[in-house]
């Protein structure tokens, strides 16, 4: 069985999820040996960018997003264009900072994986839901799709032929399965969510005490009374000589959902190639 | 291995700690029956003003002269306070001045009503502290703003008591405290502390984060027992049944001057109106 991380990533006027994309895999390696990731992307990624990926593979079919600013729209191609049997999907804006191979072990256990609960760079558990009305208002499996897995069999299969059928027909799905707290634009969290509930296989895919979940920084999840337009303007970040990273002076392990681009620096991205082998 | 309490009492113009520190050894030898070490900065005025302490204090250490000119607002009530001198920098001294292997060192305004505490010296941890207060006004309710030392800071906890073990271990983590407070005005720009004051809540919580590697581990455990609060806007009014049962007016939230009736009897307290502590303590010690 072959084990891999995928994401896909289409860059867009404003961000370079490719280069995201390619700390991501610098982190992976840095702090996790012997692991596999691919990129799915149709923009151009630089020749000094492409060592750290297994694979980097077209967005199979035609490119829905094509005409879109937040382009989640080829999201739920990722089933069928992941090399691996076994794969862990990723944000780009994402980083792994810490050993996170045992993970396989654990999500081996399951056909499809979600997490349903998150951390702040305390390391306490989100308990705020500003993001989360819809999901309450309608009673949706609290899934966060930033980080999950999928085994290919039928099952996986399954959610991910639903979840294409959703995110094509978003506006159907929500007014019909999320009408209250009606959410205006598609996302892949609420469209999974959508297609777990019709399926019916919440309690399969996630367990909210699963130690397998990442750090979210937006703003409001952190616990803070004053909540600022965005955290990298009001906490620090900085390396430790050892290689890990400190944000407001905690430590940071597992995998950091940092969400604000500007979190990454030319300096975090040569810290994470500083010694890195792949 | 000796055990004992240790207090700290360092005078202002207007707040008479050794008095406090008196009270509280009373209460400790009542409840705990502990040895007491006394550290102050003026040995004279206690023999000269309270020459019955050694009732209570077996013995006194005499602390050298610790230069600050930091103040802090002192209520009495909502509507009285007073901006008083404030000598807080010598308790991260404990490990040094602690004669005892074993130490429970307290605030003098923390007064204890059971006995939970000598549990501590039951236990195979080197130091014990309290994470979270109760706080006696549930009128007060924004528990957040003692959680955390600042907004986007690490976890609170409360210096007010802690029990130490003398140990390498508890060594490297005092003398962390005393370079934190040697350093105040770097460590509470980096943990973003608004307030300027040396506050060795703060200092010890830091010092607590840093030790466990800059994340939350399950050190250091807690005291036993609970650390009930009233803050200075709370006025201690009156106490019952041989002095362990505590009469408060609490302070009504969003209504100045204006209280509600509230009381606890048998508890370990930290009474931080210190003017209406000094008023009960004469009543006491007026037998004295």
């Amino acid at each position: 069985m072959s084990k891999g991380f995928c994401l896909l990533a289409q860059n867009n006027e404003k961000t370079d999820y490719v280069r995201q994309a390619y700390a991501l895999a610098l982190s992976l390696h840095k702090y996790n040996t012997g692991q596999k990731i691919s990129l799915i992307t149709n923009d151009k990624v630089p020749d000094e960018w492409q060592g750290p990926f297994d694979k980097i593979i077209y967005i199979p079919w035609s490119d829905d997003a094509q005409d879109e600013d937040w382009k989640i729209q080829n999201r739920w191609k990722v089933y069928h264009a992941s090399p691996y049997d076994e794969t862990i999907v990723l944000e780009a804006d994402m980083l792994i900072l810490s050993d996170i191979t045992h993970w396989w072990d654990e999500l081996g256990k399951r056909e499809l994986f979600f997490t349903s609960n998150v951390r702040t760079y305390r390391d306490e558990l989100v308990t705020n839901r500003f993001y989360r009305k819809t999901f309450d208002a309608n009673n949706l499996p609290n899934l966060y799709s930033a980080l999950h897995y999928f085994k290919k069999g039928d099952k996986a299969k399954e959610f991910y032929n639903l979840l294409e059928v959703i995110v094509n027909n978003w506006q159907l799905f929500y007014g019909k399965y999320a009408p209250n707290e009606y959410q205006k634009w598609c996302s892949m969290d609420v469209s999974c969510a959508l297609a777990s509930k019709i399926i019916g296989n919440e309690l399969d895919i996630t367990d909210p005490n699963s130690y397998i979940t990442f750090t979210h920084m937006k703003t409001r999840l952190q616990g803070w009374h004053q909540v600022p337009e965005r955290w990298t303007n009001v906490i620090g970040r900085y390396y430790k000589k050892d290689g890990s990273l400190l944000l407001g002076n905690y430590i940071q392990k597992g995998i950091l959902h940092y969400v604000e681009d500007m979190f990454l620096s030319e300096e975090i991205i040569e810290k994470l190639k500083d010694g890195t082998v792949y | 291995m000796t055990k004992g309490v240790l207090l700290f009492a360092l005078n202002n113009l207007n707040i008479d700690y050794v008095k406090q520190a008196i009270y509280c050894a009373k209460k400790i030898k009542k409840h705990l029956n502990l040895p007491v070490v006394l550290a102050t900065d003026n040995v004279d005025y206690v023999l000269n003003k309270y020459p019955f302490y050694k009732k209570y204090i077996d013995d006194i250490v005499k602390l050298n002269f610790y230069e600050t000119t930091q103040t802090r607002r002192f209520r009495d009530g909502t509507m009285s306070e007073r901006n008083l001198t404030w000598k807080n920098h010598q308790r991260a001294s404990a490990y040094e001045i602690s004669p005892f292997d074993e130490t429970i060192v307290m605030d003098t305004d923390f007064i204890v009503g059971n006995n939970i505490l000598l549990n501590a010296f039951d236990t195979d941890d080197d130091f014990l502290i309290y994470r979270h207060i109760e706080d006696l006004n549930q009128d007060r309710p924004d528990e957040h703003r003692f959680n955390k030392i600042s907004d986007r800071g690490p976890d609170m906890y409360w210096a007010t008591v802690f029990y130490f073990k003398k140990t390498d271990f508890t060594k490297s983590f005092f003398d962390l405290v005393e370079h934190i407070r040697d350093n105040w005005h770097f460590y509470r720009l980096i943990y973003q502390i608004p307030q300027s004051n040396f506050r060795n809540d703060y200092a010890f919580s830091i010092a607590i984060h840093i030790f466990n590697g800059f994340q939350r581990t399950n050190w250091p455990k807690m005291l036993p027992g609970k650390l009930w609060l009233t803050s200075d806007a709370d006025v201690l009014i009156k106490t019952d049944k041989d002095n362990e049962h505590y009469v408060f007016l609490l302070d009504k939230k969003d209504w100045p001057g204006h209280y509600t009736l509230g009381a606890i009897e048998s508890a370990n307290v930290h009474i931080m109106n210190k003017f209406s502590l000094d008023r009960h303590i004469d009543e006491v010690f007026s037998n004295e």
